[in-house]
């Protein structure tokens, strides 16, 4: 029994170097398994949702991604939405964005890029604030606080 | 059944030292340079040689001298110091600031650190998602290989992963060093406790919020990283929060204790990794018919793992980091490196060896990185 | 709802284990079985969670008629917050943890059978300082539904440290257990503390 112990001790201790030694050879792809797994993305607070429109206006793109509620079970009652300005973004920006795609817009953004001043304008008593406002590699992003 | 050590303890003649180092030169060089070094860019071909030399050195001197703390804390202290310099020097290069900005979290661009680890397990198993703003796979500290490194080192180094991986360990280990002498000589050990209170702690409040709690309000290392930029009340609580916690447990307790107290007292990780102690094949044992209970080693150990009990026991606890520290102080070589199944006393000779081979392996490799960037970067203002 | 859940398992510990030294024995009275503690105790539970819903009403038309003002509204929370937090950091660090607890008056009730029922009445009111900010939450909620939901997670939050009771006696490692609740206690009161600042100073300037 002491000698099983011994060999099974050893044997587990010589698999563990293995393990090491063709860690970083092959981090490339056990890194590209454990990013296949089904948990692996970014949580949509973060990421800020997928897109669900795209406007296309004055050589830049404005992509409304999909209201974010997203919480630990179920959904928040507070979330946001994000809006991208993609491309070639102008100095100073003023949109009107329907997030619902009901067809009415539900705020206006208006962005003056130079004085990074953002004014919200809710036209939709479910907009509440401006969460976020900033400039990106892409362009301009903007988070809109909503209410459910 | 090992030979009956003499005064010399572990220590092998030249060499012997060098053949067993051999191995960890044709490794490091074939990882670090990726099998085809390039000596076009002098700086960068001297930052590789001096990293190359650095960690080779160090492990021969593990093996010449039969000590293994004082080297490997070396390179670990190295590691914390060159990652802080490579990840402040890039951020002011690029930012002109040590503060992320909103751009950076909305294009999940935040590297990522494995102290998030804890935090993610519980929302991951109801959201399917991971609550941090950085990328998956691709670019620098993405999450994915970071999840790999920690997990593989973590299974095979269990708790050791705290002394021979963690890239911000080398702060507080650094500092504890500092004095010779302790000024604050009696701790509660209730207080190791205090990183599974945090993790539990963390944890909750991470899946309930869907925010790494840790870092957004309590990891000291924010103050020699990147960190919000403060902008309100909040930010500047946090900030608060970040500095005084890094000048509290990371600079002034290990000072006064000698005892690495962030990791001991305030560590999710640790606590998770200290769970993980009980799967890895290595520990350190205890040779009772060596020992004399002088309690040297108790003194000695940063992370309050061995305890007059423990000793009794003939085997450490599982806060053990296997740094080497008590191994390298006991008079009487009673305490050894080990392999789980092995009795204690013996086999004391190839358990340090293949160690010592696995953990300084991983974080050679580890750290190569970050010190050859910060090599580079310094060497860059002569050439 | 997230926030009352945080506070509920903050105060839940602390409460547990100063009541949970009165309330135990009472549980175990007679040599009783887990299927009998138990019953026991989900008839406590069911009691706090029916003087949770009478306190939720209640505060909600409270806060109706005070919480008017944002000052008010960021200012009272804040210093409760920090009431709190200074208590669940004193319970962590002193060294008499078994307090006075309200439910020692459990020793009067005469009829054993309605003593679960008792202690859910006298230890759902107990602890104060959480009491209070659990009160206040549920007086600025938006609507009477939010307020009844805000104390149903306060409940949840506080009653999954009594859910192990009955099989108390089988844990073992139990004093590890009890070290690291009391450490997560001192440490939730800590980011009270903080958070109690920062929404008193916030409250103060902000308004």
């Amino acid at each position: 029994m002491k000698k099983v112990k011994i060999i099974a001790g050893v044997t587990w201790a010589l698999a563990g170097m293995i393990l090491i030694i063709i860690l970083f050879p092959f981090l490339n792809s056990f890194s590209s398994s454990v990013a296949k797994l089904p948990f692996m993305k970014i949580n949509a607070n973060y990421s800020g949702g997928a897109a669900a429109s795209e406007i296309i206006a004055e050589g830049c793109t404005i992509v409304v991604r999909k209201p974010v509620f997203d919480g630990l079970i179920g959904e928040r009652k507070n979330g946001f939405v994000q809006v991208d300005w993609r491309g070639n973004v102008a100095e100073k920006m003023s949109d009107s964005i329907d997030y619902d795609l009901d067809g009415a817009p539900d705020f206006l953004v208006q962005v003056d890029r130079s004085s990074i001043k953002t004014l919200l304008v809710p036209l939709n008593p479910m907009v509440t604030d401006l969460k976020t406002s900033t400039q990106t590699s892409y362009g301009w992003a903007v988070r809109v606080g909503i209410k459910k | 059944m090992d030979k009956v050590l003499t005064d010399a303890g572990m220590k092998k003649s030249f060499g012997k030292a060098l053949l067993y180092t051999l191995p960890m030169l044709l490794i490091t060089f074939m990882f670090i340079s990726g099998g085809r070094p390039d000596f076009s860019n002098p700086a960068t071909s001297l930052a590789m040689m001096i990293t190359f030399l650095l960690v080779n050195v160090l492990y021969f001197m593990m093996h010449y001298s039969g000590k293994t703390d004082q080297y490997r804390a070396i390179l670990f202290i190295i590691f914390a110091i060159s990652l802080s310099f490579t990840l402040i020097s890039n951020m002011i290069a690029t930012r002109n600031s040590m503060s992320f900005s909103q751009a950076d979290i909305l294009e999940c661009k935040i590297p990522f650190c494995h102290l998030v680890i804890p935090m993610m397990i519980l929302p991951a198993a109801f959201t399917q998602s991971i609550i941090f703003p950085g990328s998956i796979i691709g670019g620098f500290a993405s999450i994915a290989p970071m999840i790999v490194l920690w997990l593989v080192a973590t299974l095979v180094l269990g708790r050791g992963f705290c002394s021979w991986g963690c890239f911000y360990g080398g702060w507080d280990d650094g500092f504890s060093r500092v004095r010779k002498k302790r000024t604050i000589t009696r701790i509660n050990e209730i207080w190791k406790w205090m990183p599974f209170a945090v993790l539990i702690l963390v944890s909750l409040t991470a899946a309930l919020t869907l925010l790494p709690t840790y870092c957004s309000w309590i990891c000291p290392f924010k103050a020699v990283t990147e960190f919000e930029k403060v902008t309100s009340v909040e930010s500047a609580a946090k900030a608060g929060v970040f500095v005084s916690l890094f000048a509290g447990f990371v600079v002034v307790l290990p000072v006064m204790t000698r005892k690495r107290t962030q990791c001991s007292f305030l560590c999710p990780l640790g606590a998770v990794n200290t769970l993980s102690n009980k799967v890895t094949p290595f520990t350190v044992k205890i040779d009772k018919t060596a020992c004399n209970e002088c309690f040297k080693c108790v003194q000695a150990c940063p992370l309050f793992a061995i305890s007059r009990d423990n000793i009794r026991k003939g085997e450490v606890s599982v806060f053990c980091s296997k740094c080497g520290k008590c191994v390298d102080t006991c008079p009487n070589n009673a305490i050894h490196y080990g392999i789980k199944g092995v009795p204690a006393g013996t086999m004391k000779y190839f358990s340090r060896n293949l160690f010592l081979f696995v953990s300084f392996l991983f974080i050679a490799v580890f750290s190569a990185g970050s010190i050859i960037n910060s090599l580079n970067s310094f060497l860059k203002l002569f050439f | 709802m997230t926030e009352s859940l945080i506070l509920g398992l903050s105060s839940g510990s602390a409460c547990l284990a100063t009541c949970g030294m009165v309330m135990f024995p009472y549980l175990m009275a007679g040599s009783a079985g887990v299927k009998r503690i138990a019953t026991d105790l989900s008839l406590f539970l069911f009691t706090r969670l029916l003087v949770y819903t009478i306190l939720a009403t209640v505060s909600w038309f409270f806060g109706q008629a005070v919480f008017g003002n944002s000052v008010v509204r960021n200012v009272v929370p804040g210093i409760l917050y920090i009431v709190f937090a200074v208590m669940l950091v004193w319970y962590a660090i002193s060294n008499n943890r078994i307090r006075e607890c309200p439910a020692k008056i459990v020793t009067t009730v005469n009829n054993k059978k309605l003593v679960p029922v008792f202690l859910g009445v006298v230890n759902s009111i107990g602890f104060c300082p959480a009491l209070l900010i659990i009160l206040t939450n549920g007086a600025t909620q938006g609507s009477l539904v939010q307020s009844y939901l805000s104390f149903l997670a306060f409940f949840i939050g506080s009653s999954v440290w009594f859910l192990p009771l009955p099989l108390a006696g089988k844990i073992r490692k139990k004093e590890v257990l009890k070290t690291i609740g009391i450490l997560a206690t001192g440490l939730a009161g800590i980011i009270f503390m903080i958070k109690g600042i920062t929404n008193l100073i916030g409250g103060l300037i902000y308004g």
